[in-house]
């Protein structure tokens, strides 16, 4: 008989779950358990503001090539595919530059804090120093190389990367959903598709309803986790590698599908980061495009779109 | 034969076999123009089936989506509060049973959450059943 075993629960600065469907009911609620697990543990692992975690111990030191548990090295090698593909605007680097504009350790945030005043928008541009491209992982030695003082932050990437990583030990039920903060993983055997909604980020009703039975689903934009910056003007946790300040590119939030979570959260920054100009190209699986003035674009899975189905 | 008798025969001879060959002609195009029609029509269906969403390859037969609609809700593990039921969720999903209930009477079938001939049936089952439960939609937002 087919079950749906759910649980949620705090990581990763936000709201997690996990569901699984199977005829076996209680290896789909075992499995749940162990995936709830397996995201915690990755949480003390990967986590920027613990200075315990293994990627903190990792960011302090000093040798050019330090060993890694398989996780980091996963990750490593995540940020350094994510620069690849995005073409270097979604940067995992800019550990210094986050810390700057005030995000240095977990805090408060003002969802309003990125409204007001912000500066003139423009495309984001990849940092000339392209740190990421001296990130480097040996599986055979289990280390992870990278010049002295080069810092990684996991953020978006580590969660679509860990609903990949759960999805790996899923794929044997029925029917599976990951959802890390928001970046959603779904599959399994049966095939089962779907509904996912695009939230708005000005907290209306949902912008768009995707249906997908394997696959990933991201949103990246520089509402949720907003504050007043250091020098009072707005600031966000979506940096322009370019500039190493929160970037203002005239699109709010991003969300793209792709087949899996590293993937879908490597393109929703790409597309924010690129502005509204350019976000269409890094969305070839389709997604929603808010930009800050309201106006909503759904790019559909065959690359056409939609203009301006809905506008705020 | 007298050559006028002969050459009348002849006539009716090529007469019959240009009627006949005719019919022939009349049964080819309705042969034809129906087979089109079928075919049009067939690949139709398919058309609009997979259009609307509805690959058959993915979708659950009736009978399991009757049996999971009327046993597995209840069956739900959940430590998710937005998955605790308020009165018109648990109103829902008395409606969906009785729904189900129906279904299931007309297929012949009984449902019942504590019947053991229900239970008897899904032990039995060698397919796979296709998951045919709506659940709660996944909500995508700013990670």
């Amino acid at each position: 008989m087919r079950r749906e075993a759910v649980e949620s629960f705090e990581c990763f600065g936000g709201r997690c779950a996990v569901r699984v469907g199977d005829r076996d009911g209680e290896a789909a609620a075992a499995a749940v358990g162990d995936a709830r697990q397996a995201l915690l543990e990755a949480h003390r692992t990967l986590s920027r503001f613990d200075p315990e975690s293994e990627l903190s111990r990792l960011n302090r030191d000093p040798r050019p090539e330090a060993p890694a548990s398989p996780l980091l090295r996963r990750l490593v090698a995540a940020a350094r595919a994510a620069g690849q593909r995005s073409g270097g605007l979604v940067d995992a680097t800019l550990v210094g530059e986050i810390e700057a504009a005030g995000y240095a350790d977990s805090r408060e945030f003002d969802p309003r804090g990125a409204d007001r005043e912000s500066p003139p928008p423009h495309p984001a541009a990849p940092s000339r120093r392209a740190a990421w491209c001296l990130l480097a992982v040996d599986d055979r030695a289990r280390t992870v190389s990278r010049p002295p003082g080069v810092r990684i932050d996991p953020g978006g990437i580590a969660k679509g990367l860990l609903a990949d990583v759960l999805a790996e030990s899923l794929d044997g039920f029925d029917s599976f959903a990951v959802d890390c903060c928001g970046d959603l993983r779904v599959g399994g055997r049966g095939g089962r598709s779907r509904t996912i909604l695009v939230e708005d980020p000005a907290g209306g009703e949902p912008l768009h309803e995707l249906r997908i039975a394997d696959g990933a689903v991201a949103t990246s934009g520089i509402t949720r986790r907003a504050w007043t910056g250091p020098d009072g003007r707005p600031a966000h946790q979506i940096l322009d590698p370019g500039s190493g300040l929160p970037a203002f590119t005239g699109v709010g939030q991003a969300t793209a599908v792709a087949p899996t979570g590293l993937l879908a959260e490597t393109f929703a920054k790409a597309a924010l980061l690129a502005g509204p100009d350019g976000a269409e190209s890094y969305l070839p699986y389709g997604g929603v495009i808010v930009e800050t003035d309201g106006a909503v674009r759904v790019v559909d899975p065959l690359g056409s779109v939609l203009p301006e189905v809905l506008t705020a | 034969m007298d050559p006028i008798r002969k050459q009348e025969l002849k006539r009716q001879a090529g007469r019959r076999l240009a009627e006949q060959r005719q019919r022939a002609g009349h049964l080819r195009g309705r042969v034809l123009a129906i087979s089109l029609a079928c075919f049009a029509l067939l690949w139709g269906i398919v058309f609009v089936q997979m259009a609307t969403g509805n690959d058959p390859a993915l979708s659950g037969k009736k009978v399991a989506k009757t049996q999971a609609t009327a046993s597995t809700r209840r069956e739900v593990e959940t430590t998710d509060p937005r998955e605790v039921e308020t009165e018109q969720g648990a109103a829902n999903e008395l409606a969906r049973e009785e729904e189900a209930a129906a279904e299931a009477e007309v297929e012949g079938t009984e449902v019942g959450p504590a019947s053991p001939e229900v239970e008897e049936v899904e032990t039995v089952e060698a397919e796979p059943e296709v998951e045919a439960v709506e659940t709660e939609p996944l909500v995508t937002s700013q990670s």
